[in-house]
C-alpha cells in the first residue's frame, strides 16, 4: 500500500532531479556554444546561433594560436607557476613562523600578514603605477610576479596556518630530541605533513592568478608579455571581426583550468572549502 | 624571458641554533639575539606586504589631497577638493548603487540559492549524480571572468547572440534587447553573467558544510518522520549558518571589488550606467587623467572594505575562531 | 572642533605626501632636437603605434625589417594597439613614464598635454616647412601638431570622416548621395524598404556617436564658438547649435540604423562587418577603414564603396564645408635617449617609398607626404576622401581629442544617451557644461 505522503515524495525527488538537470544544461550550455563558435566560419555565427558547424573549422584554433594566444599562453603559465611558488613557499614560511616559532611581536605580525586580506587591489593600484615606474618595473613580469604574490600571501598564510596549528606539538617535540634545527624540522617534518593543504593552495592560487585581470592590465603591455585575460580582450579589438577565432582563443584559455580542476577536483574541493574557514 | 626558480629560495635559511659553549651571563642575552632572528621566518612575507600591500595604501591616502598632471608629473596639493567632488558626483554615488545592487543579488543567488540547490544535491541518493552535478555547476568558476566576460558579451550580443534568439524561439520575441546595449539593462546582465560564474563555487562550499553534519541527525529525523523541507529549514540550515555568514561576507567584499567583468563587457557603459567604483577609479584615473580623483574613490573602496572586514572579524570572534 | 579635524586631516595629508616622495622636476619646455646630431645606428627604438591588427600591423613591422636591414646594430620593440586600446595604453605608459621614443598621437589637446609636459622633443629645427624634410609634407599637416610656432610630431597620414555607401545598392534603388542631411534621412527608408539596414552602427565603444556629433556641431555652431568651447578655460556651451546638431544625431539613429536604441550594444566592427557583407547600405568611416572595410575579398569590393560627405541641414547655421577629421602622427620622445636615431627612422618612414606604400591597399593610409596619394597606388574611395579633406573650409579634430578627457568624456557618455533616449539634448549639454567649468 502506498501513501500519498510517499507518492509526493517521489515525484518531488524526480522533480528535484529534473530540476538539477536542466540546471546543469542551462549552466554547460554557454561553453558548449564556445566551443562550437571556435569552429564556425564568421557567416555561420550570424545566421543561426544554435546551428552545429557547417565544417569543423579546426584551423581556427590554430589561428587564434598563432595571433599571440600561444605567446599570451606561455606567459601565463610561466607567471602562474613562479607566482604560486613563490607565494605558497612564502606563506608556509610565515605559517610555521607564527605557529612554531617563538618571533618577537608575534601578533602584530599576524594581525600585518592576514590584515592583508581585506586590502583591495584596486586602492593600491594608482601608488603602485608611481612605485614600479620608479623602480623600472613596468612591462615586466617581475612586477606581475610581486604583486600577485604579496596579494596572495595573506589568503594562502591563512590556510597554510589553520592547517599547522591543528598539527600536534609533539611533532616538534620530536624533532627537537633529534637534534634537528628549526629550518630542519620545517623542511623534514612539517612541510610534507602539510602536503594536502599545500595542494589546495597551489590549485587555488593557480585558480587565481590565472585568471587576474587588473594588475595584468595595467602592469603589461608589450604583445608577448601579456598574460590569457588581457591578451584576449587585445584579440577581440585586434580581430574584431574574425569572431570564430576570439571564441577559439577563449576556449584555449578556458581549457587548461577546467582540466586542472578535473584532475584535481578533491583537492579543489577541500581547498574551496578551507578556503572559506573550517 | 625566462625567471629562474632560484631567485626565489629563501634569502637565507633560519640559523642554527647558537654554539652552546658561551657563557652562562650571555645566554639570556643570546636567547634574545636568537628570537630576533627567528624572524626571518616571516620577513619574506612582511616585506612583500608592507611594500606592496601597506605602502601604497599609504600613499593612496596621500595621492587623494593631490592633483596630480600625468604629462608634466606635476602635483599641486588641494585638500578635501577630491573628495569633496566625488560626494557631488553623480556617478560615484551609481557605482556605489551599482556595486551594492552586485551584493545585494549576489547574496540571493549566491549564498540562498546556492544553499537551497547543495541541499537537494545532498538530498540525491545517487552517489554518482552527487559527483556529477556539482562538478559541473562549478566548471564555469573554473573559466576566467575575462573569458566568461567575453562569452556573455556575445551571448547578449543583439545580431549573433543566444539569449535573443532563445526568446524569439520561446515565442518572448518582445523581450528581445540589446542587453549590455541599455542603461536600465545592462548592469543587471553583468551580475547576471556574474551568477553563472560563481554560483557553482558556492554551491560547492555548501555541499561540502553539509556533508559534514554527521549523518545520524538525518537518520533520527527520518525515524521521527520528518520530510524534506522539515529536514532543511530544522536540520541543516540551522547547522549551516556558520557558512551561510561567512559566505556572505565573502560574497559582499567580493561585490564591492568587482572590476573585471564590467570592464570586459561594458567598461562602465552606456552612459556610465553599469559603471561600479573599480572601474569608475579606473576610467577617472586611466581615461580621464584625473589621478588625485581616482586616489580618492579608492579610499572610498578601503572604507567599505574596511568596514566589511570589521563585521567579519566580529562573526569570527563569535565563533571563537581566533585570528 | 572642525578647526582639529582640519588640522588633523593635513597632518595626515602630510605624512602620506611625504611618503609618497612627490619630489617631481615639473615640466620644463623639452629642447629643440639638434639637426646635425649623428644618430648612433645602435640601440632599441620602441614605438607605440596605432596600427595593432589586421591589416595594418605588418607595416610597421616591415618598416623595422627593412629599417634595421639598413643598419643591422638597431632593434626594435614596437607596441601596437588598436584605435579602441590606446587610449588607455597611452595613460598607463605616461603614468609610469614609460613612454617609447616614439609615439602615436592625435591631434588636439591630445598632442597638446605632451607638449606642455615636456614629453615631445620640438623638431621644429628639421621638420618646419621650410626645412628639407618639412618641404616633403603638407604644410596644414605640420601645423596641425604646432604649438607657439614650433612642430612636435610627424603627421604621418591623413584623415576624414565619411559617409561610406554601397554603389551596387545605391543604384539599384535609384538613389544619389543625398546633399542635404533631409535628403540623408529620406534615401534610409527608400533603403529600409528594400530590406537593407540603411546605416549600420556600432557604439559600444561611444566613440562612433561622438564623430556624428562633431561633424553636425561643426555644421551647427559657428565656427568661432566652437572652437572657443573646446577649451575649458573659454567654453559655454550655450550655443543653440548644439541641440539642433544633437536632434539630428538621434533622428539619424532612429530613422536610419537598424539597430537604433540597441545600438550602444553593437560593436563597431560589426557595423562596418555589415556593409562590408553588402548587408547595411551606409556606414560611416575614417579613411582609414576603406580599404579595410572593402577588402580584396569583401563584397562591398565587387559592389563598390562609394563615399559623400555627411551632408548638412539646408540651414545650418555653422561651417557646411568644415570636415571632421585631422592628421594623425608621431611624436619623438624628448626624454629619449635615441632622438637622433627616432627622427632618422621616422625619416625612413616618411620617405616616399614608404609613404606610398602606406597610402596603397590593404593598408590605405592617405600618407601627410605631398604625392604619396596618387591614381597609381591608392584606392578610389581613398583619393577622393583626400581630394575632399584638401577642399574642404577647415578640419575639426575628432571631440575626444581636441579637449580635455573629462569633457570628452561627458560627451562620450551624453552621445550614449541620446543614442538610448535617456537624455534630452538640453540634459547632455547641461552635463557636459558641468564637466567642462570642473576641469576649469
Amino acid at each position: 500500500m502506498v501513501t500519498r505522503s510517499a507518492v509526493l515524495l517521489v515525484l518531488g525527488r524526480v522533480l528535484v532531479k529534473a530540476f538539477l538537470i536542466a540546471l546543469a544544461v542551462v549552466v554547460i550550455y554557454p561553453l558548449v556554444w564556445m566551443l562550437l563558435n571556435g569552429v564556425k566560419s564568421n557567416s555561420e555565427l550570424f545566421s543561426n546561433p544554435f546551428a552545429l558547424p557547417v565544417a569543423w573549422k579546426w584551423d581556427n584554433y590554430v589561428t587564434a594560436w598563432n595571433r599571440g594566444v600561444g605567446d599570451y599562453l606561455t606567459t601565463s603559465v610561466l607567471v602562474t607557476v613562479a607566482s604560486t611558488i613563490a607565494t605558497v613557499f612564502i606563506s608556509a614560511w610565515a605559517a610555521y613562523g607564527l605557529t612554531r616559532v617563538n618571533i618577537p611581536f608575534n601578533r602584530v605580525v599576524l594581525i600585518l600578514i592576514l590584515g592583508g586580506l581585506m586590502l583591495a587591489p584596486t586602492v593600491a593600484l594608482i601608488p603602485l603605477v608611481k612605485m614600479f615606474q620608479s623602480l623600472g618595473l613596468y612591462n615586466n613580469l617581475w612586477a606581475l610576479l610581486i604583486l600577485y604574490t604579496a596579494f596572495r600571501v595573506p589568503f594562502t598564510t591563512f590556510l597554510i596556518r589553520a592547517y599547522m596549528m591543528d598539527l600536534p606539538a609533539e611533532v616538534d617535540e620530536a624533532a627537537s630530541v633529534d637534534g634537528a634545527s628549526k629550518a630542519r624540522a620545517f623542511w623534514q617534518v612539517i612541510l610534507p605533513m602539510c602536503k594536502p593543504i599545500l595542494v589546495s593552495t597551489v590549485l587555488l592560487n593557480i585558480l587565481f592568478t590565472w585568471n587576474e585581470y587588473l594588475f595584468a592590465m595595467v602592469f603589461t603591455s608589450w604583445g608577448a608579455l601579456q598574460t590569457l585575460p588581457v591578451g584576449l580582450t587585445n584579440l577581440m579589438s585586434k580581430h574584431g571581426t574574425d569572431y570564430p577565432v576570439v571564441f577559439a582563443g577563449m576556449a584555449i584559455a578556458a581549457i587548461p583550468v577546467i582540466v586542472l580542476f578535473f584532475a584535481g577536483q578533491r583537492y579543489f574541493i577541500r581547498g574551496l572549502a578551507d578556503g572559506v574557514g573550517k | 624571458m625566462t625567471v629562474s626558480d632560484t631567485a626565489w629560495k629563501p634569502a637565507a635559511p633560519p640559523p642554527a641554533s647558537v654554539s652552546p659553549k658561551s657563557p652562562k651571563n650571555r645566554a639570556a642575552k643570546s636567547a634574545r639575539t636568537r628570537r630576533w632572528r627567528n624572524i626571518v621566518w616571516v620577513l619574506p612575507a612582511v616585506l612583500l606586504l608592507g611594500v606592496f600591500a601597506y605602502l601604497p595604501l599609504v600613499q593612496n591616502l596621500g595621492f587623494s589631497f593631490l592633483k596630480w598632471d600625468i604629462y608634466s608629473g606635476r602635483q599641486t596639493f588641494v585638500g578635501a577638493d577630491n573628495y569633496v567632488r566625488m560626494f557631488n558626483d553623480p556617478i560615484f554615488w551609481k557605482s556605489l548603487l551599482n556595486n551594492t545592487l552586485y551584493a545585494i543579488i549576489s547574496i540571493a543567488f549566491q549564498v540562498f540559492g546556492a544553499m537551497i540547490l547543495a541541499a537537494m544535491i545532498e538530498g540525491l541518493r545517487s552517489q554518482r549524480w552527487r559527483g556529477i552535478l556539482r562538478a559541473v555547476y562549478f566548471v564555469p568558476s573554473a573559466i576566467s571572468l575575462t573569458v566568461a566576460g567575453l562569452l556573455f558579451y556575445f551571448i547578449y550580443e543583439p545580431e549573433m547572440g543566444i539569449l535573443n534568439a532563445a526568446l524569439d524561439f520561446l515565442g518572448l520575441g518582445n523581450f528581445t534587447q540589446a542587453w549590455l546595449g541599455q542603461e536600465n539593462t545592462a548592469i543587471f546582465a553583468i551580475i547576471a553573467m556574474s551568477q553563472w560564474q560563481g554560483f557553482g563555487y558556492c554551491t560547492l562550499l555548501f555541499s561540502v558544510a553539509l556533508q559534514r553534519i554527521p549523518s545520524e541527525l538525518y537518520e533520527a529525523a527520518s525515524i521521527d518522520g520528518v520530510g524534506p523541507f522539515q529536514r532543511f529549514f530544522s536540520i541543516s540550515l540551522p547547522l549551516v549558518r556558520e557558512m551561510t555568514g561567512l559566505m556572505m561576507i565573502v560574497t559582499v567584499s567580493g561585490a564591492f571589488q568587482v572590476f573585471n567583468e564590467v570592464m570586459v563587457m561594458t567598461s562602465g557603459g552606456p552612459n556610465n550606467s553599469s559603471q561600479v567604483l573599480g572601474t569608475w577609479l579606473y576610467r577617472s584615473g586611466f581615461v580621464r587623467n584625473d589621478f588625485g580623483y581616482a586616489a580618492a574613490v579608492a579610499t572610498a573602496v578601503f572604507i567599505i572594505t574596511l568596514i566589511l572586514a570589521a563585521i567579519q572579524l566580529r562573526i569570527s570572534k563569535k565563533r571563537r575562531v581566533q585570528w | 572642533m572642525r578647526k582639529s579635524t582640519q588640522s588633523l586631516m593635513a597632518l595626515l595629508a602630510g605624512a602620506a605626501m611625504a611618503l609618497s616622495a612627490c619630489a617631481d622636476g615639473g615640466s620644463q619646455p623639452a629642447a629643440a632636437l639638434d639637426p646635425n646630431a649623428e644618430p648612433q645606428y645602435t640601440g632599441t627604438l620602441s614605438i607605440l603605434t596605432k596600427f595593432g591588427g589586421d591589416p595594418l600591423e605588418p607595416y610597421f613591422e616591415d618598416l623595422a625589417a627593412e629599417y634595421k636591414k639598413l643598419h643591422p646594430e638597431v632593434s626594435f620593440e614596437l607596441i601596437q594597439e588598436t584605435d579602441q586600446s590606446i587610449k588607455d595604453k597611452t595613460k598607463t605608459l605616461t603614468a609610469s613614464q614609460a613612454m617609447p621614443d616614439i609615439y602615436f598621437t592625435w591631434a588636439g589637446s591630445w598632442a597638446n598635454n605632451f607638449i606642455d609636459g615636456g614629453l615631445a622633443a620640438d623638431l621644429t629645427p628639421v621638420i618646419a616647412p621650410g626645412t628639407e624634410w618639412g618641404n616633403n609634407f603638407g604644410e596644414s599637416a605640420l601645423k596641425a601638431f604646432a604649438k607657439d610656432g614650433k612642430y612636435f610630431a610627424v603627421p604621418l597620414y591623413n584623415n576624414g570622416k565619411f559617409m561610406g555607401y554601397n554603389q551596387r545598392i545605391f543604384k539599384e534603388l535609384g538613389l544619389t548621395p543625398p546633399s542635404t542631411f533631409d535628403e540623408l534621412i529620406s534615401s534610409c527608408s527608400v533603403l529600409k524598404g528594400a530590406g537593407y539596414e540603411p546605416i549600420s552602427f556600432g557604439n559600444k565603444d561611444g566613440w562612433p556617436g561622438l564623430h556624428y556629433l562633431q561633424q553636425l556641431f561643426a555644421y551647427e555652431v559657428p565656427a568661432e564658438t566652437l572652437q572657443s568651447d573646446f577649451s575649458p578655460a573659454t567654453a559655454k556651451l550655450e550655443d543653440k547649435g548644439y541641440l539642433k546638431a544633437m536632434d539630428q544625431f538621434t533622428t539619424l539613429v532612429n530613422e536610419c540604423t537598424g539597430s537604433g536604441k540597441d545600438s550602444n550594444g553593437v560593436l563597431y566592427t560589426t557595423a562596418q562587418q555589415a556593409l562590408a557583407e553588402g548587408k547595411s547600405g551606409m556606414y560611416y568611416q575614417e579613411i582609414l577603414e576603406f580599404d579595410s572595410t572593402a577588402s580584396a575579398d569583401s563584397k562591398l569590393k565587387q559592389d563598390g564603396l562609394g563615399i559623400f560627405k555627411l551632408p548638412a541641414a539646408a540651414d545650418a547655421n555653422g561651417d557646411p564645408q568644415a570636415i571632421e577629421g585631422s592628421p594623425e602622427g608621431y611624436i619623438i620622445n624628448a626624454r629619449s635617449k635615441n632622438a637622433a636615431l627616432a627622427a632618422d627612422f621616422m625619416k625612413f618612414a616618411t620617405n616616399s617609398q614608404n609613404a606610398a606604400k602606406l597610402s596603397a591597399p590593404p593598408y590605405g593610409q592617405p600618407s601627410a607626404v605631398k604625392g604619396a596619394v596618387s591614381t597609381e597606388n591608392s584606392s578610389g574611395p581613398v583619393i577622393e576622401g583626400i581630394k575632399q579633406v584638401n577642399e574642404a573650409s577647415a578640419a575639426i579634430t575628432w571631440l575626444d581629442s581636441v579637449t580635455v578627457p573629462a569633457v570628452a568624456d561627458a560627451w562620450l557618455a551624453g552621445g550614449e544617451a541620446l543614442v538610448a533616449g535617456t537624455q534630452t539634448p538640453d540634459q547632455v549639454l547641461a552635463s557636459v557644461r558641468a564637466a567642462s567649468s570642473a576641469a576649469k
